[in-house]
């Protein structure tokens, strides 16, 4: 056991902090287009598609290298990447599963944002049961023709292109007969209906496809094989927001004690207030215990280990500790917790970081994670079954099957 | 950056955890419950002779040299058995000796200590529920043959079975440390009955008990600081202690969720259980971060050393608290019964979550520490 950074990672970080002291944007880059700018220059950099390989325009770095540059990114302030999900999931599942042509035509491109992504896989009444999706693709001969409607798709209004998770066989079981689709966005077929979040901004959407078409060549692996695709979909980038995210809560947690100092109840300030130190105190622990964490995936990851089911505990882990890192907040900040400020439109968010803006902002995003991805319900069904190795729940469905 | 075992820490852990299989069965745990001395003779020796209460001390007194990590190892699972005795307490002691003592009380204790032939003990709480260095009140004035203390130490651990005891003590220097004869004079124990029957404290009363010049560990006035530094190496072993107690009522937990059937079906298969047990494991895992972190932290001297420590008991003594409540839940009424193993490990755990300093001790420790 030794948790001291080996000498080549410390270079690469100290090489990361000057690149990003010269290159961060100073004033916010808002719209899509200055996002896509300050993307592309980190993608040259090297900093995006970090651990994609060489062959497909990524840099084959090390786990840990993409967390460290994550880290310095939110130690920095700088804007995320965009595209996260092509290039966290999408990207992957093509170098897995797509043919030589789909390799070509897409991958690139994704990298450096000149396309961006979403994921078409939620629907009205298919969610955290995500097998038992409507949507249908029939087969035309040289392509597919696309009816239904997804829901909660993550940048659907600036997406060019989507994974989509369609049924092909509507007479099979419900986990063989889905295929999965490169969706073009941008045709007639395709409307996206922005939704308004709770916390006021419009990132996901509505996605109708009304005889939409996917052509044949963008069929990705065989078909109905769509269901084992897209759970390997699930497993890649694990690891990489692990020390970024823990930096940010850091951060928040400075200006907290800041604002703990300044504001004032009972003629002194929150600071000395002993319940008020307790809930900070409980704060910090829990928040050095997601470094301790996120220090042993990276390490096991950085051998090549594959945490496999394991990987839901970490996932619920920070879901949940994010809630009650911000709920504790608000309950120590008062009204001034509930402050929201006018902003800009943003038009595409990393889940992983969040939505940038104020405490009120943060409290509500945190509701986000223990739902998308698989809710903290559906993990502890996981760790339960995989990692615990207990029965199985009985269901409706499993007893049909 | 390596978070996991070496080969020679995953050596020691499967040895002791073998050990303790064979020599600490749960009957083994319940016959010296109700021993009235607490913990076995031949047990301890043969603990020396695996060089376990030499682990962390210097080669020169018999010892292996080895850090915090192999300690928390060894006292996971120690925790795990819930085994009873001075151990923890007594390398705590030997590291006080090791860090402040001179060489002739080096020479005096430490070989002793690592053959098994001696053990000792740290009375660091006053009648005052304070863990802060600051807060103690017993005193030792100077005298003609060296020093008279005077004060009431409480929930001291194993003193009964300790050839030495550690007094700190104000002095006008300021505080010091003392090493003291249990049988020196006005000197008297006093036994408490615990919950948790393999946790042995008592209070200690110190009525003019004489020490010569000779038993101030260190220079006289600079306790202080090292006391800060065992109480933070303590809360790592507890909580180390703490988390081998968690993860064996989380197993049992699991283990009886499979075989345990209601409505034709094994209670695991409910997700009302299921998702407790998910619960459980991930607190487990995240104490196991935690303590090997924390215990990392101390043998590397990094900079946020304390902070780790703090940090580590403050989770796992929550994390511990809720595991072990969760899984006499899981039990039912079985988990209620004194038959059932399931409460050994249960009141170890409660046991430590009160020792060097609790939860709410280190939160404000850590609000100290980045809050200042
Ligand atoms: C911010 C955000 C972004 C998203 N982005 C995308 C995206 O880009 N693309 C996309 O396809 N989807 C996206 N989603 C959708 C997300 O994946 C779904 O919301 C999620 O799978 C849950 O489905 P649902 O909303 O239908 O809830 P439901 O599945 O109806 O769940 C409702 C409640 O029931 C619980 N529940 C369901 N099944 C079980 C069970 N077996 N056991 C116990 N409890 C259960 C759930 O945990 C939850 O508490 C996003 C969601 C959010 C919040």
């Amino acid at each position: 056991m030794d948790l001291t950074y080996s000498p080549e990672d410390r270079a690469f970080r100290e090489k990361t902090r000057r690149w990003l002291d010269v290159n961060v944007p100073k004033d916010d880059a808002k719209t899509l287009d200055e996002r896509k700018a300050w993307h592309r220059r980190l993608y040259e950099a090297g900093y995006v598609g970090m651990l994609w390989p060489k062959a497909y325009g990524g840099w084959e770095a090390t786990p840990m290298q993409q967390a460290i540059v994550q880290d310095e990114m939110a130690r920095a302030g700088a804007p995320p990447a965009i595209n996260g999900l092509g290039i966290g999931f999408i990207g992957p599942t093509i170098i897995v599963h797509g043919t030589d042509w789909q390799k070509q035509r897409y991958l690139k491109t994704m990298l450096t944002a000149e396309e961006i992504w979403c994921q078409l896989y939620s629907e009205p009444n298919a969610g955290s049961d995500l097998a038992s999706l409507t949507t249908r693709a029939d087969d035309q001969g040289d392509h597919f023709r696309v009816n239904g409607q997804k829901i909660w798709t993550s940048s659907g209004p600036i997406a060019d292109w989507g994974l989509l998770l369609a049924r092909t066989d509507s007479k099979a079981p419900k986990h063989k007969g889905i295929s999965c689709f490169l969706l073009n966005m941008r045709q007639p077929g395709v409307e996206v209906r922005p939704l308004k979040q709770i916390t006021g901004s419009s990132l996901f959407s509505e996605v109708f496809m009304t005889d939409a078409r996917a052509e044949t060549r963008d069929l990705v692996g065989s078909l109905n094989q769509g269901w084992a695709i897209a759970q390997t979909t699930l497993g890649y980038e694990r690891g990489a927001n692990s020390l970024g995210r823990v930096t940010r809560y850091a951060i928040a947690f400075s200006q907290l004690v800041r604002a703990t100092k300044e504001l004032r109840r009972g003629g002194r300030p929150l600071l000395e207030d002993p319940v008020v130190r307790a809930k900070l105190g409980k704060i910090y622990a829990e928040l050095e215990v997601q470094r301790y964490a996120a220090l042993r995936v990276l390490s096991s990851l950085q051998k090549g280990e594959s945490p496999g089911p394991a990987s839901s505990i970490t996932k619920l882990s920070y879901t949940e500790f994010e809630k009650r890192y911000f709920e504790l907040a608000l309950e120590i900040l008062g009204p001034w917790g509930q402050l929201i400020a006018a902003r800009d439109e943003f038009e595409e968010v990393d889940t992983s970081s969040g939505e940038p803006g104020t405490w009120a902002t943060a409290f509500l995003w945190s509701r986000a994670g223990t739902i998308y991805s698989g809710s903290s319900e559906i993990q502890k069904n996981i760790i339960g079954e995989r990692v615990l190795g207990l029965p199985k729940e009985v269901r409706a469905d499993r007893l049909k099957a | 950056m390596d978070f996991a075992f070496s080969p020679d820490q995953q050596l020691l852990k499967n040895s002791a955890r073998a050990f303790l299989d064979e020599h600490m069965t749960p009957a083994a745990v319940r016959l010296l419950w109700d021993d009235p001395r607490g913990e076995s003779e031949a047990t301890w020796k043969e603990m020396a002779q695996l060089g376990w209460l030499g682990l962390s001390l210097p080669e020169a007194y018999g010892g292996s040299a080895l850090g915090m990590v192999e300690s928390a190892i060894l006292l996971e699972e120690m925790g795990r058995a819930a085994c009873p005795g001075p151990y923890f307490p007594t390398v705590l002691a030997a590291r006080a000796i090791e860090e402040a003592g001179s060489d002739a009380q080096k020479k005096r204790w430490l070989s002793p200590i690592a053959t098994g032939d001696a053990r000792a003990t740290i009375a660091f709480l006053d009648a005052d529920l304070d863990w802060r260095p600051d807060a103690i009140q017993t005193r030792a004035e100077t005298t003609a043959g060296g020093w008279a203390l005077s004060g009431r130490k409480q929930f001291v651990p194993w003193a009964h079975v300790a050839s030495v005891l550690l007094v700190p003590a104000k002095t006008p220097d300021g505080l010091t440390l003392f090493l003291v004869d249990p049988g020196a004079a006005g000197l008297t124990l006093e036994p408490a009955q615990m919950m948790d029957p393999a946790t042995r404290l008592a209070s200690v009363t110190l009525e003019g008990t004489p020490v010569t010049g000779a038993a101030v560990l260190g220079k006289p006035g600079q306790a202080g600081p090292l006391l800060k530094a065992l109480l933070s190496r303590g809360a790592v072993g507890a909580a180390a202690e703490m988390l081998g107690a968690a993860r064996r009522c989380l197993d049992m937990a699991v283990g009886y969720a499979k075989v345990r059937e209601q409505f034709g079906q094994p209670i695991g298969s409910f997700q009302a259980i299921r998702h407790k047990c998910a619960e459980m494991l991930l607190e487990v895992e995240n104490s196991h971060a935690a303590v090997y972190y924390a215990a990392w932290a101390l043998d590397a001297k990094a900079e946020d050393h304390d902070l780790a420590a703090s940090v580590a008991k403050a989770y796992v003594g929550d994390a511990a608290r809720r595991v072990c409540g969760e899984a006499i839940q899981v039990h039912g009424g079985i988990g209620f019964t004194w038959e059932y193993d399931l409460h050994l490990y249960v009141k170890r755990a409660k046991a430590l979550e009160a020792m060097y300093g609790d939860a709410d001790y280190h939160r404000e420790l850590i609000v100290r520490r980045v809050a200042a």
